[in-house]
């Protein structure tokens, strides 16, 4: 399930493209759904030896990926921190909610993302509410941000 | 500062072209739409000038104001369009709205969350579109587009993106 913290959260990695900066692994770029992402978000290819090949920028480190593609991949890679998730655009919505469906994922979110016209689960930490789509998310998360 | 701030700044690759008509301008969108490369750019040209092949054309100095250090940095920016990219935690604090009510910059927030201690319009709040074809001799032209200004609220008209205009060479 998808869990979330809207608003101010002091614990949570604010600026998540430094994070990465410090902290990728290459080997995270073997696995098939980041390099699934990052085609998906980026419109770039995970190379061989970990770089990627982009079309507006050639050939980059990961660390020239987008702050959302970054956060995305924080988020899956690593488990014991909660990631500011207002640096994803909604593009990164349908992500979340995949990754959300094969374990557990919490995050911080700042503003109310859209995570599209489909029902899903998602439960508002502030809360404890358990919300399915945008109509019961908006009221209760649109408290906090 | 008073009036329009008009930017122009061009890569190899990338193009980008926005006038600038209030003092607080939000830009945000999707994810790689090109917010943080236009900051980067501008960073470069500020650090490296000419060195970096960039040509950048705007009626003041453009800066990037960010980290913990910002108050410092602020003190040495008058009359410039301010950059400041997402992931800078102090675009959001009440602090930072009281000092730049000092200044005399235009401030270019690359954020999603409501800034609720600046007092910015909602027509200033623009997303990045790109025209042109990746990998092609012609750098990609990124033109930036209101998200709600345009919103027709009597008629529930959809937003209508101005036309976008041929790159420069």
């Amino acid at each position: 399930m998808l869990k979330i913290y809207y608003g101010e959260k002091e614990d949570a990695i604010y600026n998540t493209s430094v994070y990465f900066k410090f902290n990728y692994n290459p080997e995270w770029f073997k696995d098939p759904d980041i390099i699934h992402m990052v085609k998906d978000i980026d419109n770039s290819s995970v190379l061989g030896n970990g770089a990627i090949d982009s079309p507006v920028l050639g050939v980059i480190a990961p660390v020239t990926l987008s702050g959302g593609l970054k956060t995305l991949i924080l988020i899956d890679k690593v488990q014991d921190r909660i990631f500011n998730a207002s640096n994803c655009g909604d593009n990164c919505a349908g992500w979340l909610l995949r990754i959300s469906r094969e374990r557990d994922i919490t995050v911080n979110l700042r503003h109310l993302m859209d995570f599209g016209p489909d029902d899903f689960e998602i439960m508002i930490m502030n809360t404890g509410d358990i919300v399915h789509n945008m109509d019961e998310l908006i009221p209760v998360a649109g408290r906090y941000v | 500062m008073r009036g329009s701030v008009s930017l122009r700044v061009r890569s190899a690759h990338l193009q980008y072209e926005q006038t600038f008509h209030r003092n607080i301008t939000i830009l945000k969108g999707d994810s790689a739409s090109g917010k943080t490369t236009l900051v980067d750019m501008i960073q470069e040209y500020e650090l490296n000038g000419s060195d970096t092949g960039i040509i950048l054309s705007c009626n003041c100095p453009c800066r990037v104001l960010s980290g913990n250090t910002w108050k410092e940095q602020l003190k040495g920016m008058h009359g410039s369009l301010v950059f400041i990219d997402e992931g800078n935690r102090f675009a959001a604090s009440e602090e930072f709205a009281h000092e730049i009510r000092r200044t005399d910059n235009y401030y270019v927030i690359v954020t999603r969350e409501s800034l609720s201690n600046l007092p910015y319009s909602v027509t200033e709040i623009y997303g990045i579109h790109s025209a042109g074809k990746y990998a092609s001799q012609e750098p990609v032209y990124h033109h930036m587009y209101r998200i709600y200004g345009d919103y027709d609220l009597q008629n529930g008209r959809e937003p209508q993106l101005s036309s976008i205009k041929p790159s420069i060479r």
